[in-house]
């Protein structure tokens, strides 16, 4: 089946791949969010050991590679708790982790984002916690967060290659194995198509996050800048305007 | 093994190794840095140009690289290059890489500098009678320089933390080093916890150190 070493043949197998990481990466970025959107919350809320514990876990993440945080999960944690951990909820698991520290910081700057007399008014106007962050601040902050978390995602997804590191078969994984198994082998056919396939994916998706900022941007004013800018406290401090480029 | 049974001094032996990988971390960072820096000043020149062919190679390069995993980057250098004749070892490999996807994220944060700069500076320089090389490299430059300091500095730190998918091709970096005493040992915990710890002490320390060293620079006043 794989004598040939035409492309051609391995295309519905890259394909494959392509899928596998598309799920990979949807669950992880479901996951992750999810998970960033209760640490920004805790980040900006009244209660100091929620905002430390917060800031503890993002800071933690976002300073150690991708790489070893995937390693932990699939050859320490098994080791130290007597259970198994196949690669595939390894992967995902270190991915959510991953996307949840970085979305966090995002989510955190988008409600920060927001000027306090929004809250004050908001407060005297009687509202509780909750619906103030409903009505007010989160339909105001989630468009300022929108090129941040396109950037997150992005990275997330491109991170989710390393999974084939650890014997989970997904876009990369499945190219690297129709390298080993034949004769294309001497060829640069497959890597190219699996990097083209990573840059469709993530392309596309940051064209869906230019649309949509320019979509809610366009005919309001924001409550603030809606440049790049001011979106996510890096890890060194510095003027606003230019942080954004670094998000991605 | 559990948690209960935790045992540092096993890897005692071991910990000159995980000091040279270390150092080759911090080697590998530096020159791929020493590398993307630059080529990101040109990139960002480059895209900012009125030459349309240097604005569109430089978009799509940007565009390209910045989609496509550091993994996926590093396996075309590493395993395609000889292919075609050109010997590389891991080492250049992971450097090139590296330099290669650092460069493209350096074009992008320098050019947000560069917009960031108040039209009337140019408009200035120019009725100075400056001419065009003399404008960027007195007047805009430096205050882009200082702009973007901050931001350069979070790019340091992500050439770091790629720096360990090096390890994958085989570059004997921390990460690297720790995967293979971890595979003779099985003491994949501690090895694990020892280098996110050392990871973290060094993302904090090159930040602090960024900023005292930038501090300056990254806060003084700019022209309007």
């Amino acid at each position: 089946m794989l004598a040939s070493g035409h492309l051609a043949n391995y295309l519905l197998l890259l394909l494959k791949g392509l899928t596998i990481t598309l799920e990979l990466s949807l669950g992880s970025l479901v996951l992750g969010s999810l998970g960033g959107m209760v640490l920004g919350a805790m980040r900006s809320s009244g209660w100091r050991a929620l905002r430390a514990i917060a800031l503890v876990y993002i800071e933690a993440v976002r300073s150690i590679p991708f790489v070893i945080l995937l390693f932990f999960v699939f050859f320490a944690v098994p080791l130290a708790l007597h259970i198994d951990i196949p690669p595939y909820p390894a992967a995902i698991a270190a991915l959510s982790v991953h996307c949840s520290a970085y979305m966090g910081e995002v989510v955190r700057s988008g409600i920060e984002s927001i000027p306090k007399g929004q809250w004050e008014a908001a407060a005297s106007l009687g509202l509780p916690y909750y619906r103030i962050m409903r009505h007010i601040v989160l339909p105001q902050a989630l468009r300022v967060m929108i090129p941040p978390t396109i950037g997150v995602y992005v990275s997330t997804i491109k991170e989710s290659s390393l999974a084939s590191v650890i014997g989970f078969v997904e876009l990369l994984g499945q190219g690297m194995a129709i390298r080993e198994a034949n004769s294309l082998r001497n060829t640069a056919d497959v890597l190219v198509a699996v990097a083209f396939g990573y840059f469709v994916i993530c392309f596309s998706l940051s064209q869906l996050g230019r649309y949509l900022e320019h979509r809610t941007t366009h005919d309001l004013q924001p409550a603030v800048e809606p440049s790049r800018g001011a979106i996510v406290r890096p890890l060194v401090a510095g003027r606003p305007e230019t942080q954004a480029a670094a998000m991605r | 093994m559990g948690l209960s049974d935790l045992n540092l001094r096993v890897l005692i032996p071991y910990l000159p190794v995980l000091g040279w990988g270390a150092l080759r971390t911090l080697e590998v960072s530096a020159l791929a840095i020493a590398l993307s820096f630059p080529l990101g000043l040109v990139g960002a020149l480059m895209r900012l140009s009125d030459n349309r062919l240097a604005r569109s190679i430089a978009t799509v390069y940007v565009e390209v690289v910045r989609n496509i995993p550091l993994l996926v980057v590093l396996y075309i250098l590493f395993l395609v290059l000889p292919l075609y004749g050109i010997p590389i070892n891991a080492l250049t490999a992971g450097v090139l890489g590296l330099a290669i996807n650092s460069t493209a994220f350096t074009i992008e944060i320098i050019r947000a500098g560069f917009a960031a700069i108040p039209p009337g500076q140019y408009e200035a320089a120019r009725s100075l009678g400056l001419h065009r090389l003399q404008m960027l490299r007195l007047v805009i430059v430096p205050q882009v320089f200082r702009i973007v300091l901050p931001t350069l500095g979070n790019q340091i730190v992500s050439v770091v933390l790629g720096s360990a998918v090096a390890s994958i091709i085989g570059v004997s970096e921390l990460t690297y080093q720790t995967q293979s005493i971890g595979s003779s040992t099985f003491r994949y915990f501690e090895l694990f916890t020892i280098t996110a710890l050392f990871y973290i002490a060094c993302v904090q320390a090159i930040s602090l150190l960024w900023r005292l060293l930038t501090g300056r620079a990254a806060h003084a006043p700019l022209g309007t």
